[in-house]
């Protein structure tokens, strides 16, 4: 790795690897979203011009599967790449502050990211078996799982770089 | 990537779906996956520890060393969760397809989601107000 340091500065490096990270999360969230939305109201059938909520569920839940999976690990590695550093330079100080419940939240995040890497083969495997009516319903909650923890990092992820983010 | 390493890649994705083998072992990594590291997280006993400052590494738990920085556990909990989890759902395709079939479908969300109560009970020391 260190003869990239030849060409861009570590902050430089670094500041790419998060963007990066942060660019995965949006892309899988979106498609989680897409697709948690188009299980849990599912639209039937479209009378007129469908408008843009009914254009947003109406998505084919099963193309983004393996799109999502890869997105989660793709973020996972990346989060986790980034996590040591954070370690160092985000969290000491944070504690540093008091700002106790600002670094409990981010802990979960890191047991939220690991239960859902748990959840992805079965995820994919329901996905893959889109017209299986025995995979309907956990199919349906398994995506809107992710979905939940989806979010639930991507605004901590938020939170804790408005805390301690570029330049500070 | 030629038309022949497609197609292949595409027919290995098309037999896994339909793999009643593939099927048993995501089901039980599901469900062992989230047992498992709230077990390793509560009982704080992660497969390796990093020392990010140092760049070392320790086998199992260890603790911060004095002015070397922080110690980190996450990424040990982690793998001990997926290597784990991955045991038991191989363990599990060897069962007779009767048996793991009548493994609730329900469990593989609902244990995902059971374990986030605990975590956060597991997390209560950050929970103050000062």
């Amino acid at each position: 790795m260190d003869f990239l340091f030849d060409y861009i500065s570590v902050n430089t490096f670094w500041t790419i690897l998060f963007l990066a990270h942060a660019l995965l999360a949006v892309a899988l969230l979106g498609a989680l979203t897409h697709q948690a939305m188009a299980v849990l109201l599912p639209v039937r059938q479209v009378i007129g011009d469908a408008g843009f909520v009914t254009r947003f569920r109406a998505v084919r839940g099963a193309g983004y599967a393996t799109a999502v999976c890869v997105l989660w690990i793709a973020t996972f590695v990346l989060g986790g790449w980034i996590y040591a550093k954070y370690r160092i330079y985000v969290r000491i100080p944070i504690e540093q502050e008091g700002f106790w419940k600002t670094q409990g939240v981010f802990e979960l995040k890191e047991h939220v990211a690991t239960i859902g890497l748990g959840l992805l083969p079965i995820y994919w495997y329901f996905w893959k078996n889109a017209r299986a009516v025995e995979y309907d319903s956990p199919r349906k909650w398994v995506t809107v799982t992710l979905a939940g923890l989806c979010w639930y990092s991507f605004l901590v992820g938020h939170i804790l770089n408005n805390v301690r983010g570029f330049g500070s | 990537m030629s038309t022949t390493t497609v197609t292949s890649s595409a027919r290995t994705r098309s037999a896994l779906a339909s793999s009643s083998a593939f099927r048993t072992f995501a089901t039980v990594f599901a469900i062992a996956a989230p047992v498992l590291y709230v077990i390793f997280e509560m009982a704080n006993w992660p497969l390796f520890t990093y020392h990010p400052a140092t760049n070392k590494f320790d086998l199992g738990w260890a603790p911060s060393v004095r002015d070397q920085g922080p110690a980190m556990h996450w990424y040990g909990w982690t793998l001990g969760t997926l290597l784990g989890s991955a045991v038991l759902g191989l363990i599990a395709t060897r069962l007779p397809e009767s048996t793991t079939r009548r493994i609730p479908l329900a469990l593989v969300w609902a244990t995902a989601l059971a374990a986030i109560p605990i975590l956060i009970y597991g997390l209560r020391f950050y929970w103050r107000w000062e």
